[in-house]
């Protein structure tokens, strides 16, 4: 009896043998290869970034009359550049010959390790940053006038008993030592949601591979 | 991987060899991952699914060259292995002749076949839905031409 093309293609897939997906031998391997090259490409981007952003920033700095801020926001991010530079030494000895789940595994293990350096280092850079800031507008110079001159008159005059230590309201130094000690306690988890909001994509997919082969080799 | 079977249905159809069409299930799959951020919710997850195998086997096709048997008119000589990949003798008998349609017209007369509608289909092809139906109805010609009478 002559059958139609609709009734072949229903019939023939209703044997659910037809329908044998084939096994996935590279994939895993493909998924780890474009997920590392991913992340060495955005580490480079950031980096040069980075670098370029402050070279720029040292230069508006002096251009706009605050120049310590360019300076410490120069010196910081150099020290952070250089260090992952470093750390990055370490991405290119993963061997690439492994297999996927060492590969992957290898690379974690790095990844470990270069977000461990910088949250140890992010409870000094914030407070440097924060440091930079202060000291950049003190003694920025608009028009001839300094800011931290003028805070200091106005506070002098609203509060004319304070204590002045090197020139500097005690009220500003103990807010400033506050805030210094705030970023340098709370460094990690500003550098835990910073890492989340660059490479929080990059990461889950680096976790659910290593979850997905774990599960597969056990 | 979650819609397997669509992908599977559709690299048989862009693929002559096993080796081939295990490269291309892989390749879609890969794909799938790679872009699943991309899919938006705007159209439903099988239909994205739909899209993507077919453009990642029409791109694989082109970079294969893998275009021997799109013009010709008639059945290989020598059945591939393809031509064995399925248990049901009729099913690969119309895969067979599905193979020689040409590129767009094959992802057109599977969707049909998987019960897509003519819109879903245009969507899917990215052509015009009016021309589905008169597209479609050409291919069956042409298919049962080429089953030779086996279907009606």
């Amino acid at each position: 009896m002559e059958k139609s093309i609709e009734s072949i293609w229903k019939q023939g897939f209703l044997n659910n043998d037809a329908l044998v997906a084939p096994k996935l031998n590279d994939l895993y391997n493909q998924k780890s290869m474009h997920l590392i090259d991913k992340f060495k490409r955005m580490f480079k981007i950031n980096l040069n970034l980075i670098v370029a952003g402050s070279i720029m920033f040292l230069g508006i700095s002096f251009l706009i009359g605050i120049p310590f801020m360019g300076i410490g926001f120069f010196l910081t991010l150099t020290v952070i550049v250089v260090v992952n530079r470093r750390l990055s030494r370490g991405l290119s000895k993963i061997d690439k010959s492994e297999s996927s789940y060492h590969y992957i595994k290898a690379f974690d293990d790095w990844l470990r390790e270069q977000v461990s350096v910088n949250r140890k280092m992010a409870g000094f850079y914030y407070p440097l940053f924060f440091l930079s800031m202060v000291l950049g507008f003190w003694y920025a110079s608009f028009d001839g006038k300094q800011p931290g001159e003028a805070l200091t008159n106005k506070l002098i005059s609203t509060y004319p008993d304070q204590d002045l230590v090197f020139g500097v309201p005690i009220i500003v130094i103990i807010g400033v030592i506050l805030v210094t000690v705030f970023l340098a306690y709370f460094g990690g988890r500003i550098y835990n949601w910073d890492l989340k909001v660059v490479y929080g994509d990059v990461l889950k997919k680096l976790d659910e591979i290593i979850t997905d082969m774990e599960e597969l080799r056990n | 991987m979650p819609y397997s079977a669509i992908i599977i249905k559709i690299c048989r159809a862009y693929t002559n060899t096993q080796e081939d069409f295990e490269d291309y299930y892989q390749e879609v799959c890969l794909q799938i991952w790679k872009t699943r951020n991309n899919f938006r919710g705007q159209a439903e997850w099988s239909t994205w699914v739909y899209r993507l195998s077919l453009n990642v086997n029409l791109t694989l096709m082109k970079k294969k060259s893998n275009h021997r048997y799109a013009t010709t008119e008639s059945l290989p000589d020598e059945l591939g292995e393809s031509s064995q990949a399925f248990a049901d003798e009729s099913l690969n008998q119309l895969y067979d002749a599905i193979k020689l349609l040409s590129e767009v017209d094959r992802g057109v007369i599977l969707l049909y076949l998987e019960e897509k509608t003519y819109q879903e289909i245009a969507d899917i092809t990215g052509t015009n839905p009016n021309n589905i139906g008169v597209r479609i109805k050409r291919i069956k010609e042409r298919l049962k031409k080429l089953l030779d009478g086996k279907v009606n």
